[in-house]
């Protein structure tokens, strides 16, 4: 299907886009002039400016099919109310309750028109849209398409596919954080270009460097002793340099800090002495890490009142504070002793805050880690302008953490209030409404 | 030549836009300066017109929407500038609704999954509807996550002691569209009509008899019959037409239980501990019903479907007991509902008008 | 005339799908059977991205079948052909098909 819907400034029409061309659109958006137009005309308007941002990939003839006008509508029950009158109050008198009566809150009306465009946003790509999976709807299309969408665990390739209430729809991760990831910068794709090129060999060699590099570290620590607060504070300050979101460090430098503090990280575990620290998966330091730390936190506060206790009833009462974790937190308050030469240096060491922000590095470390053979900009941020479109329907129940969501019913109007998101108000609904209410083929 | 034409009037055409993006007063200027390299084009000029304001727009007004502010939402302002949570100025009726925070769908989570609590209690001690409970699923971790719920509104979890802020409305009436119509409908005013008689008269059952009326003293006393055994629901109606008679808005909202318990309170407001005990059996009642109904047709699907795992295959295979009677694929076998392909049926995958993608998926 | 119970193909090109069927041993496969008894469908299932207490050990192939008019045919002296002969089989209709290296 050709791709008619540009977002271009002349026609200034308003698609299902993140685009700024969209937002500086939509900024300027005022509702169309009736007058010395007939009524025609208006719907006829209306229909073009809705159709541009409803479904504009759906064929008028398809879309003509889907219409329906018959609108859904909820009103939210009082459930006092309800157990107060079983309706023969209202239904009193003449049929409107009894003229004496106080009136109760006056209701809010119904907003039907607002969800005259309500059956499209049963489509798969129009509910990936909305689930802010994508960043526009034929990108959604297109992700369907391509094979990256299953439907309650079946892979679904047709972007018409009207998902029925309770179904459960995922994309792959890998396409949500680049449809929705800012872009790449001009050093970031150079980096790009640089590790295509680099051969097997290099990465051969380089891992046989790291190895080496490692048991150099490894055989280190046995000899001197007084090291560990230095290389707490050089992790903070590492740490620290991480968290910083200056853009004018260059990549290349910021890889650099990156590589040095997983090294740091890495010298800390195997002082600690425990047997998972040599394996190179990430996933298993982090875990390991923020164990120790959290261990070591709670010993913090008997260190501090008393700093000449044993180590035997320090782990003790650490074990106390930290009940869920019982035998973990034993083993490693005395690896993390281990590692930093005497528990009453470091665990006064590190403030609340700082604790913080090591905890927060290692976090975003492991979960956001700068990996330039990524489509997108690496460590991930939210692509530009992407906040003002940022609104989930109530319709949907989606799961960001594995870009997963379901749809739990139909979008409904209810006093108030109507559940599909339209950027235009019943100026331009209600006529569009009306234009397709007469079938006229 | 239409480019010519264009330029002129696009104030006419698009009356929708604001008066600034085009102001026929500025154009012969622009045109002046360009008019060296291009002698014909006049788009050319109006568009980069456009452009320049777009750029000047999202460098001044909009330069706020490029980034966010965690935790606060960043939409378009209104026309008098202020800022809320409707994504779209011009529609008052979207607003951008909370969705649930990361702690309270694990609360969830943990209730439902961990300590057994049914969704339907849950859903009233959280204010989530049951259907979003049902929804909620294991947890895991991602940038993208966070940067999502920084840019959107959320419902926070209590913290303990504090009473829970609802989600959702629960106790969601879906509008039915037998109450579309108006009815006339004369009632002698000696006699009380209620949401029960209201229901009958729109699906056109005739009234109740005096006896049976005066069992019921109030709607929700039927929600308990129609819950434990929904088959006791009156049809009206013959052939295609038939159709079960509309039950009071006291039986048809998701949480009937709880209209119960406000009546019960109103009645006797002095015993508290009574009051909670008999909707602590109500809903027990209730859950134990649906559990039942939910064990039947697991245990009915059971039966009819077996799935064999021959040890020498890399397959399993699924065998579902099928009747192929006069019912099932019709008098002369070639029903279009029955199972397996058919013979001599024409296949609508090419007409039009028709679906041709799969409509549902089963898990 | 012998009677058989065999596999009528369906679906399209690359995605057979068959229905089990009653008829005359010489007609023809699509040619319109005595009875349609179940269907078969070779392509095997699999289920991804579901969570994995849902999700089936192996992926299945998909077989109904109305196991009384299946008995009732094989019963008045109806053949099942060799893979219907494993269908059946596997519903516990028949005993399994005595391989020929075991009859000498």
């Amino acid at each position: 299907m050709r791709n008619r819907a540009s977002n271009s400034l002349s026609k200034g029409k308003i698609r299902q886009s993140w685009s700024k061309y969209n937002l500086y659109n939509l900024q300027r958006l005022r509702s169309p002039a009736t007058a010395n137009r007939t009524f025609f005309q208006q719907k006829w308007t209306a229909k073009a400016l809705g159709r541009a941002y409803h479904g504009e990939q759906v064929r008028e003839g398809q879309w003509k099919r889907m219409f329906s006008k018959r609108i859904r509508s909820v009103i939210p029950m009082d459930t006092s109310d309800l157990a107060a009158d079983d309706g023969s109050k209202i239904s009193a008198g003449r049929g409107s309750g009894l003229q004496n009566q106080e009136k109760g809150r006056p209701s809010k009306i119904i907003p039907y028109t607002q969800m005259a465009f309500a059956p499209l946003e049963r489509r798969l790509d129009v509910a990936i849209f909305r689930s802010l999976f994508a960043s526009s709807t034929r990108q959604a299309r297109q992700f369907v398409i391509h094979g990256a969408v299953t439907v309650n665990g079946q892979k679904m390739r047709h972007p018409s596919y009207l998902l029925n209430p309770g179904d459960l729809f995922q994309v792959d991760p890998e396409r949500v954080m680049f449809a929705t990831g800012a872009t790449k910068t001009k050093f970031e794709r150079r980096e790009t270009r640089q590790l295509k090129q680099k051969d097997e060999k290099d990465e051969d060699s380089e891992e046989a460097a790291e190895a080496k590099s490692e048991e150099a570290t490894e055989t280190k620590p046995e000899g001197e002793k007084e090291d560990g607060r230095d290389t707490l504070k050089a992790l903070m300050s590492q740490a620290k340099n991480i968290m910083s979101t200056d853009k004018d460090v260059l990549p290349a430098k910021r890889k650099q800090e990156l590589r040095g503090f997983q090294k740091a990280v890495r010298r800390v575990l195997s002082r600690s002495g425990t047997s998972t620290i040599l394996t190179d998966n990430l996933e298993a330091q982090f875990s390991e890490l923020t164990l120790m730390l959290n261990a070591k936190r709670a010993e913090k506060k008997p260190a501090k009142q008393s700093k000449q206790q044993s180590n035997s009833e320090e782990s003790d009462s650490a074990a106390a504070v930290t009940e869920e974790t019982e035998v973990a937190s034993d083993k490693l308050s005395e690896a993390f002793q281990a590692a930093a030469e005497g528990a009453d240096v470091d665990a006064s060491e590190l403030s609340d805050e700082e604790f913080e922000i090591l905890k927060r590095a290692l976090t975003q470390m492991r979960d956001n880690p700068i990996d330039h053979s990524k489509p997108y900009a690496t460590p991930w941020r939210p692509r530009d302008y992407m906040s003002a479109f940022a609104f989930i329907p109530r319709y949907l129940e989606v799961n960001q953490n594995i870009c997963a969501a379901v749809y739990l019913r139909h979008p409904v109007a209810r006093p108030g209030s109507a559940e599909v998101p339209t950027p235009f108000g019943e100026s331009i609904n209600t006529p569009a409404y009306g234009w397709y209410l007469k079938r006229r083929w | 030549m239409a480019p010519r034409i264009q330029s002129r009037s696009v104030s006419n055409l698009l009356p929708y836009l604001t008066s600034s993006s085009s102001t026929s007063s500025h154009i012969p200027s622009l045109c002046s300066s360009s008019q060296s390299s291009r002698h014909f084009s006049v788009t050319a000029t109006q568009q980069t017109k456009l452009r320049r304001q777009m750029f000047e727009w999202l460098a001044t007004q909009g330069a706020g929407l490029k980034h966010h502010t965690p935790g606060d939402t960043n939409y378009l302002r209104m026309a008098d500038g202020s800022q809320s949570n409707r994504p779209f100025p011009n529609n008052s009726y979207f607003i951008s609704e909370p969705v649930l925070s990361e702690e309270l769908r694990n609360e969830v989570y943990v209730r439902v999954k961990e300590q057994n609590k049914s969704p339907r209690a849950v859903s009233v001690e959280l204010g989530i509807d049951m259907n979003r409970i049902a929804a909620v699923g294991d947890p895991l971790a991602l940038p993208y996550a966070r940067a999502v719920h920084e840019m959107i509104p959320t419902t926070p979890l209590a913290q303990a002691g504090e009473r829970q802020t609802y989600h959702e409305p629960i106790n969601d009436l879906p509008v039915h569209p037998a109450t579309g119509a108006q009815i006339f409908y004369p009632v002698p005013e000696s006699r009380p009509f209620t949401r029960i008689d209201a229901g009958r008269v729109f699906s056109g059952a005739p009234m109740l008899e005096k006896k049976a009326a005066d069992k019921i003293s109030h709607p929700s006393d039927l929600a308990e019959d129609v819950l434990q055994k929904p088959s006791t629901i009156e049809w009206v109606g013959k052939g295609e037409k038939a159709r079960q008679v509309l039950q009071p808005a006291d039986v048809r909202i998701p949480h009937p239980q709880l209209v119960q318990l406000a009546r019960d309170r109103a009645a006797f407001p002095e015993e508290r501990r009574a009051v909670a005990q008999r909707h602590a059996e109500r809903l027990e009642r209730q859950e134990k019903a649906e559990k039942e109904r939910a064990a039947r047709t697991a245990d009915r699907r059971k039966r009819s479907t077996e799935t064999i795992k021959p040890t020498d295959s890399r397959f399993a295979f699924r065998i579902q007991d099928a009747v192929f009677t006069e019912q099932t694929v019709g008098k002369d076998g070639r029903a279009p509902w029955a199972p397996g392909r058919r013979y001599g049926v024409p296949r609508n995958d090419r007409t039009r008008g028709t679906v041709k993608i799969p409509t549902r998926v089963n898990v | 005339m012998v009677l058989r119970i065999r596999l009528a193909r369906f679906g399209n090109k690359h995605k057979p799908f068959y229905n089990i069927v009653v008829a005359q041993a010489r007609s023809a496969r699509g040619s319109k059977p005595l009875e349609v008894i179940g269907t078969y469908n070779p392509l095997p299932i699999e289920r991804h991205g579901i969570p994995d207490h849902l999700a089936p050990p192996r992926p299945f192939k998909d077989i109904t079948l109305d196991k009384a008019r299946a008995k009732y045919w094989l019963g008045v002296g109806a053949q099942a052909s060799d893979p219907v002969w494993k269908l059946l089989n596997m519903a516990r209709l028949l005993e399994e098909k005595p391989k020929t290296y075991q009859k000498a």
